[in-house]
Parts: C-alpha cells; structure tokens; sequence
C-alpha cells in the first residue's frame, strides 16, 4: 500500500497556512493544555476543547446534538464548513475532536498533518488575537453509532473473538500500570487488557514532527505484524478515549479499515466494571509468563 | 498582613470577574515570571528524584524551607503552559513566609480563583494534587 486510503482527509501545514483566511474553512484546535492556545495558535483558529466543549459536564457523556450544534453556531461552523483540527500531543486531541465531529456526522473533517509541534518546527506565525465569527446555522443528526462502541457492544464484539486494538503502553496493557508513565492514574480499579485485544501501543503511528506515518509502515504495523483485517470489524481503545481516536483515524482513514469503532469509555470504564473479563500480562489471550521487556511507548 | 493567606486572597480577587480566557491569560503571565533554574538547581535536577511523577507533563519541584522562609523552586516543561503558570502562582504564594504557613495552602485554592471550570475535571484533578503535593513537602522539611 503506498498511498492513504483516504489522502484528502491529512492536509498539510503549507495547505492550513493557505487556507488561513478561507471562508469555507474553520481550523479548530484542540489541546491537552488549553494555554498553549491562549498563548498563540494558528492565525483565525479557533479552540473547541475535548473536555470543557465536547464533553457533558454532568453526566459522563458527550454533549448531546443540541450542545453540538450550539457549539458549531458560536465557532461559526455551518454544515457546509470544512473543518480541519490540529492540536499539541502529535493530535491526539484533535483526532479526539475530529472523531466527535464524526460522531455527530459532519462531513467535511481534516487533520493538520504534523499538529503544533510541525507549525512551530517551520518557524511560522502564532497569533494571540481573540478570534470570533459571527454564527453560522448547524444542524446535526443523531449520533453515528457506527463509529463508537459502548461497553455492550465491546463485550459482545469480544466474545465473538472479534478484533480488538489496546494502543496503550505495554506496561499498561499488560497491567503493570494503570496509567501511561507520567500520567495521573485516574482511577481504575483493575489493571489488563480486554482478552483477545493485540497492544499496538500509538505513538508507532507518528514521525518524530508530529507527522503520520507512510501508509507502507502503517501497513506493516498493523495488517501484517499485527494480522488486523480490513473487512474485519474492529475496536480500538486506550485509557480514556483519546490515544484511541488517533489509532482510529489511522484505522479508518489512512489504511482504510470498513468498520472500525472507538471505545471511548476505554480502560477507565472497563477497568472499574463488575464481572468484565480482564487479562494480564503481555499475550492477547493471556495465561503467558510475566512480560518480557517492551519498546518504549 | 502579607501572609499566605492573604496572598492567595489577592490571587483569587485578581482570577474574580475575568472570563475563562482572561483567566488562562493571567495565569500565563504568571508563567512568565517562573525563573529559569539556576545551575545549583539545574545540578540538583540531574541528582535528585524531583520529577513529579503524577503529574502531565515534565514538572520538577524542590519546595523548600531555610532561615529565610519558604521557597518553591521549579522547572515545567514550555508544553505545559497551564501547570508552569499554576505552580508559579504557588511559588509567588509562600515566597519568604513561615513554615506554619504552609497550611495556609488549601485545597480549594484552584476553585477559588476560578480555573477548575476553565480546564474541566481531568486537568483539575492534577493541579490540585500538586497543591497537596507542596504543602505537605513544605510541612516535612527539616
């Protein structure tokens, strides 16, 4: 495979840097740390943040359709708009809330090829300007399921021997740690992987600038050394969702996988629920020896 | 009075009535005013296990008490312009007071000045463990 499966979904930073002033075009970015955006972005960006925007304050949940659509109007997003997210963390949070803007069926969505480490790393502009548009009208449809799975279908999806991808640290899929190295442990219970699932830890997806791999060693990655299938339905999870979204841009977008969803309740879910089957150790299956030392993730 | 406590009131009347932006804003400036470590320290970081491990990002803290009060001396990585700007908040907060003071340090502090709402609960949660974090190594040192 020597190409993306769907190269029009990456655009790069010289495109971004074309398209600043572009009516048809919203460049959104999402971030870990939300002053970096306050500090400067991209010139006319605006930030739509995973947690504080995206996410239901109350209950454990996205907003609902009407919270989307209220977010689009005031980031004057219409349906029309073609949006392209890029984030600090090599995307994470930008393919997080690019994959949102799936979830509510947004046709038009792109990354930034590169995020803000490969912005910065070309010496281009950050502005700290205050960004506003006037509204834009948005209507969206109900969620697509197809491109989330919830702890039941995870389960069932699971005892059917069906695909699973863990791209957490091996450490943690093996459950030595509950947490990435230097991360919080936000508090699961029991530490492992979903049984079945192959540990295809993310940051083999990047380039040192931030940059997606080429499609052949994406390929080799994950169709050959790890045996996913195409046509096979797959789910990819991590810890919270968001390592996640990334592999399942991957997934979908760059090698073409036809159904592949995102677990968004990830191990901070299945971690803390009763009577789940969890397996230790650095096999798929488990029942193998205390791992062997991994790459580092 | 120039205690702790009264340094973090001021703190927390200059966070009240900015919006979220503003807030983040704020907080950059105060990121600005965290010197770079010295050689001494920079020495130290090499030797020393002052990495805070639950913390996001590369975040090394020596909070420390001498004849001269307390000080809270730290390195945070520039990708993390939240924490860097948070923890010299801290360290402009117990500047030459007291030991005793270091109680003065609350947990709510980060609710007060109104930022857990503006980084939402994940990142909330680190912040206010480093909270924790500095007052009780500030309460233990010899």
């Amino acid at each position: 495979m020597a190409h993306y499966a769907d190269p029009d979904v990456l655009v790069s930073t010289d495109w971004v840097a074309e398209h600043l002033t572009d009516p048809t075009v919203r460049i959104v970015e999402s971030n870990e740390d939300r002053a970096l955006y306050t500090q400067g972005h991209v010139p006319g960006a605006v930030e739509i943040d995973w947690q504080v925007d995206l996410q239901d304050q109350t209950i454990r949940d996205y907003v609902d359709r009407a919270g989307f659509e209220k977010i689009c109007r005031d980031n004057g997003i219409s349906n029309d708009t073609t949006v392209v997210f890029y984030g600090d963390k090599n995307n994470w949070w930008a393919c997080y809330a690019f994959w949102v803007f799936k979830l509510y069926g947004h046709p038009n969505c792109k990354i930034m090829n590169g995020g803000r480490k490969k912005w910065q790393l070309e010496g281009r502009e950050w502005s700290s300007e205050r960004v506003s548009y006037p509204p834009a009208s948005y209507t969206a449809p109900e969620q697509d399921k197809s491109v989330r799975a919830l702890r039941d279908d995870v389960l069932k999806h699971q005892k059917a021997g069906k695909p699973l991808v863990d791209v957490r640290s091996p450490e943690e899929y093996c459950g030595e740690r509950l947490h990435m190295p230097d991360y919080p442990n936000e508090g699961a219970l029991r530490g492992g992987h979903i049984p079945g699932a192959v540990n295809i830890p993310w940051p083999l997806s990047v380039n040192d600038d931030g940059t997606f791999k080429p499609a052949r060693e994406l390929e080799k990655l994950y169709c050959k050394a790890n045996h996913l299938k195409r046509r096979s339905p797959t789910i990819a999870y991590c810890r919270i969702g968001e390592r996640s979204s990334l592999t399942w841009f991957v997934l979908k977008y760059l090698l073409g996988f036809g159904n592949v969803k995102n677990y968004d309740g990830s191990w901070m879910e299945w971690g803390n629920c009763v009577g789940v089957p969890v397996v230790k150790g650095s096999l798929p299956e488990g029942g193998d020896p205390p791992a062997a030392p991994h790459a580092e993730a | 009075m120039d205690t702790v406590s009264d340094r973090i009131d001021r703190i927390v009347d200059e966070f009240a009535d900015l919006d979220g932006r503003e807030k983040l804003e704020l907080l950059l400036d105060f990121a600005g005013r965290l010197p770079p470590l010295s050689a001494d320290y920079q020495a130290r970081k090499q030797q020393e296990d002052r990495r805070v491990h639950e913390c996001q990002t590369a975040v090394f803290l020596w909070p420390e008490v001498s004849d001269s009060g307390m000080s809270l001396v730290a390195e945070v990585a520039e990708e993390a312009p939240t924490v860097k700007g948070f923890v010299a908040l801290l360290a402009e907060a117990v500047a030459g007071r007291p030991q005793a003071e270091a109680n003065e340090l609350a947990d709510d502090l980060l609710d007060r000045i109104g930022l857990a709402e503006v980084l939402g609960m994940l990142r909330s949660r680190g912040l206010r463990a480093i909270v924790g974090r500095v007052r009780r190594e500030l309460l233990a040192a010899a």
